[in-house]
C-alpha cells in the first residue's frame, strides 16, 4: 500500500491546467477592472480595489504557478488486471481502489482544448461512483479504455 | 390473465384525487394571492373556473381509467395507456425485481390494492416501471403468481441442472420481526422530531428564568418587549409541540403493524395503518446494513436498522434505504438478522483511531461553530459569549464521535462505524464494496492517520461509510483486504 500507483498523467496536462488558471485570472482581471473604474467613478473606498487586485495576483500564483504543478506531481493511476488504483489531490491526498469486477463501464472525453493538446479524459464508473483521471495522453487513454473494458466483468446479480 | 385487463373503476376517483392533492397547493397560492380579480356581475367568472377545471380534472381521470389496459403476454406485462398519447410498456417478466402492493384509504373497503412494479433497470427516471392504480386483491394475487412462476421458469431454462419437474409450489412465509405497540410508541416519541422539541422547550425555559428576575427591575417599556419575547416564545413552544404531536401520529400510523417476512429468497416488509403498504426486496439486492442510534434512542439501548439496497429507479429514493428494524433492542437485533441475512455479523470489538486523532475530531465537529461564535461573541458582547458554551459543547460532540468511531473486519465483512450525531454502523461484505479510499491531508500525513472511505451502492447514488483519522497502517490494511484479489469474488450461487 506504501508504493504510489505507478503510473503519470501526461505531462501536457500541466501546460493545459496553466492556460486553464490564465483564463480563470483573466476573468477574475476583467472583474476587477471594472470594479476599479467603479470605485474611481463613485470614489468608493480604495481598499476594494486594492483588495481585488490583491486577489488576482493571488489567484494568478495559485493557479498559474503553484497548483497545477502539484496537481501534476500529485497524480498517479495504476491499472492492474484486478485493480485500479488512483492516487490524487493537493491538500487531501485521496488514494482509491476500484477492484476490476466493479466497473461498469469506461468512458473518454475530449473537450476542445484537451483535444487541441491531444489529451483525453477517462472516466470509470461503477454501480455507485465514478472516478476520472483527467488529460491522458489521448492513444493512452484510448488503450487504457479498451484494456479495463475488456477486464471489466461484473456479475450481474451484485448490483 | 392474458386478456387485456382494466383497473377498478375507483382508480378514475383516486386519479381525480391524486391529481388534486398534485395541484392543491398552486390552486390555493393563487386563490389567496389573487384575491377576487372579478367583482359585481362577474363573480360567478372564478367559480365557473374553478368547476370547470375539476370537471376537466375528473374527466381526465376517468378517460385514463379508461385507456388503461394491462394483460400478460409472451412472458411480459404489458400495460397501454395513455390520456392525449397511447403509450404502450411492456416489462419482460426477468426485467421485475419485486411487485409492491399498498393500500390507501379508497382501497380498504373496496378490498383492492395498488400494485407498483419494480424493475432493474436503473435508467433513471424513465426506467421501465408501471403502476396499477387499483386492482382486487385476488387479481394482485393472480398477478404475482404468474409472474413468479414465469420468472421461475425462466430462471429454470438458464440453469437445465436444476429438477425442472418441481412444481411451484405457494413458497412458505415466515415472519421474523414485528413490533409491539410499546416499542411503536417509544420509536415515534423518539424520534428526530423530539430533539427539536426538547431543544425547543430548554430555549423557553432559559427565556422564561431570565424575564422573572428581570422584569421587576426593569422600565415598563422593557416589561413590554419583555412580555414579547415570552409571547413568541410560548408560540413556538406551542407550535413545536404540535408539530412534534403530528410526527407522532403520523409516525404511528405510517409503521403500525410493522412486520417482516422472509419469503424464499425475498424480503417482505409490511406496515401501515390508514394506508397499507408492502414491499418486496430480494435477498441478493441488498447490498449493506446500517444501524443506526440517535442519541435519544442509544442511552435506552435502542437502535435502527437500514438495509441499503440497490433499487431500480432514482426516483423513489429514499425507499431504497429502507428501514427493516425500526425500532429494537440493540441487543436483539444479531438475533434477528442472523434470521434474515445470516452472512452479515453485528461486529463486537471495534478497533479505534489512536488517541492522537482525538483532538481531530474536536476540531472536525467545532471549527464551523468556532468561525461563527468570534464574531457573534463580539457583536452581540455579553449575550453572544453564549456562544462559547455552544462551541464547547461542539466540541463534546467530537469527543463522542472519536469514542464510538471504530472499525473491524471479520472474514469478508467490513464495519465501520462513525458518529456525525446519529452513530452509524455500517455492515458491508466486501463483494458488495464498489469503491474504497483512503484520505489523508499532509499534516495527517505527517502524524500517520488516515481517513478510510468506502462506498455501497444504493439506488441511484451511492451510500458511503466512512470512519476518520485511524491508525496510517489501520487504513492499509482495511484497502490491503479490499483489494485482497484471491477472495474478492462473490461467493458461489448456491
Amino acid at each position: 500500500m506504501n508504493n504510489q500507483p505507478a503510473q503519470r498523467i501526461s505531462k501536457r496536462a500541466l501546460t493545459l491546467w496553466r492556460i486553464y488558471g490564465v483564463i480563470h485570472s483573466f476573468i477574475l482581471l476583467l472583474i476587477t477592472t471594472a470594479l476599479t473604474v467603479t470605485v474611481f467613478l463613485w470614489e468608493w473606498p480604495w481598499w476594494l480595489a486594492a483588495g481585488a487586485g490583491g486577489l488576482v495576483v493571488l489567484d494568478a500564483v495559485l493557479f498559474i504557478w503553484l497548483i497545477p504543478g502539484l496537481r501534476w506531481k500529485r497524480w498517479r493511476y495504476e491499472v492492474s488486471e484486478q485493480n485500479i488504483d488512483l492516487q490524487h489531490g493537493i491538500f487531501i491526498i485521496t488514494r482509491t481502489l476500484v477492484p476490476m469486477v466493479r466497473v461498469q463501464h469506461v468512458d473518454t472525453e475530449q473537450g476542445p482544448l484537451l483535444r487541441k493538446f491531444r489529451l483525453s479524459t477517462i472516466s470509470i464508473s461503477t454501480a455507485a461512483t465514478i472516478h476520472k483521471i483527467p488529460a491522458l495522453d489521448e492513444d493512452e487513454a484510448e488503450r487504457l479504455r479498451q484494456s479495463i473494458s475488456s477486464l471489466a466483468r461484473v456479475a450481474e446479480d451484485d448490483v | 390473465m392474458f386478456e387485456p385487463r382494466k383497473l377498478h373503476p375507483i382508480s378514475a376517483l383516486i386519479n381525480f384525487v391524486k391529481t388534486l392533492k398534485d395541484a392543491a397547493l398552486p390552486l390555493i397560492v393563487v386563490i389567496f394571492i389573487n384575491g377576487s380579480p372579478f367583482s359585481g356581475d362577474w363573480n360567478w367568472v372564478p367559480l365557473a373556473i374553478w368547476g370547470g377545471l375539476l370537471v376537466i380534472v375528473l374527466g381526465s381521470g376517468v378517460i385514463r381509467w379508461l385507456r388503461f389496459s394491462y394483460w400478460m403476454e409472451d412472458g411480459e406485462l404489458r400495460i397501454e395507456y395513455g390520456l392525449i398519447f397511447r403509450k404502450k410498456r411492456y416489462i419482460p417478466v426477468e426485467r421485475i425485481q419485486s411487485l409492491d402492493f399498498s393500500e390507501g384509504i379508497f382501497h380498504r373497503p373496496l378490498k383492492l390494492v395498488k400494485v407498483s412494479v419494480e424493475t432493474a433497470g436503473a435508467t433513471g427516471t424513465q426506467g421501465a416501471e408501471a403502476e396499477l392504480t387499483a386492482i382486487t386483491r385476488e387479481e394482485a394475487k393472480e398477478l404475482e403468481t404468474l409472474i413468479f412462476q414465469q420468472k421461475r421458469a425462466a430462471q429454470e431454462e438458464e440453469t437445465v441442472e436444476e429438477n425442472a419437474g418441481e412444481q411451484p409450489v405457494e413458497p412458505p412465509r415466515q415472519k421474523v420481526f414485528g413490533m409491539t405497540m410499546k416499542d411503536l410508541v417509544l420509536m415515534a416519541v423518539t424520534s428526530g422530531g423530539a430533539g427539536v422539541v426538547i431543544s425547543g422547550v430548554a430555549v423557553f425555559f432559559s427565556q422564561f428564568m431570565d424575564i422573572l428576575p428581570v422584569g421587576a427591575i426593569y422600565e415598563e417599556l422593557l416589561d413590554w418587549i419583555q412580555i414579547g419575547v415570552l409571547m413568541v416564545a410560548v408560540t413556538v413552544l406551542f407550535v413545536l409541540l404540535i408539530a412534534y404531536g403530528i410526527s407522532i401520529l403520523l409516525t404511528i400510523m405510517r409503521y403500525a403493524y410493522f412486520s417482516v417476512y422472509l419469503e424464499e429468497e425475498d424480503l417482505i416488509i409490511t406496515r401501515g395503518w390508514l394506508e397499507k403498504k408492502q414491499m418486496t426486496i430480494p435477498l441478493n439486492r441488498i447490498q449493506g446494513v446500517r444501524i443506526d442510534e440517535n442519541l435519544i434512542r442509544q442511552p435506552m439501548g435502542y437502535a435502527s436498522v437500514t438495509i441499503i439496497s440497490a433499487g431500480g429507479s432514482i426516483m423513489k429514493n429514499d425507499e431504497h434505504q429502507l428501514k427493516l428494524l425500526p425500532m429494537i433492542r440493540k441487543k436483539e437485533i444479531e438475533a434477528v438478522l442472523q434470521m434474515i441475512l445470516e452472512d452479515y455479523q453485528v461486529a463486537g470489538d471495534f478497533k479505534q483511531p489512536p488517541a492522537r486523532s482525538k483532538y481531530r475530531y474536536m476540531i472536525r465537529q467545532s471549527w464551523l461553530g468556532v468561525l461563527a461564535a468570534i464574531p457573534v461573541s463580539i457583536y452581540f458582547y455579553p449575550y453572544g459569549l453564549l456562544a462559547v458554551p455552544a462551541v464547547a459543547a461542539l466540541a463534546g460532540f467530537g469527543l463522542l464521535a472519536y469514542k464510538d468511531a471504530g472499525w473491524t473486519i471479520d472474514g469478508t465483512q467490513l464495519s465501520l462505524r462513525s458518529r456525525n450525531i446519529i452513530k452509524q454502523t455500517y455492515l458491508m461484505k466486501r463483494f458488495r464494496i464498489q469503491a474504497a479510499s483512503k484520505k489523508q491531508t499532509l499534516l495527517q500525513k505527517r502524524s500517520g492517520l488516515s481517513t478510510i472511505q468506502v462506498t455501497l451502492t444504493s439506488g441511484g447514488g451511492g451510500a458511503v461509510a466512512r470512519c476518520y483519522y485511524l491508525e496510517e497502517k489501520d487504513t492499509d490494511s482495511v484497502m490491503g483486504w479490499y483489494i485482497d484479489a484471491v477472495t474478492n469474488q462473490k461467493p458461489v450461487e448456491k
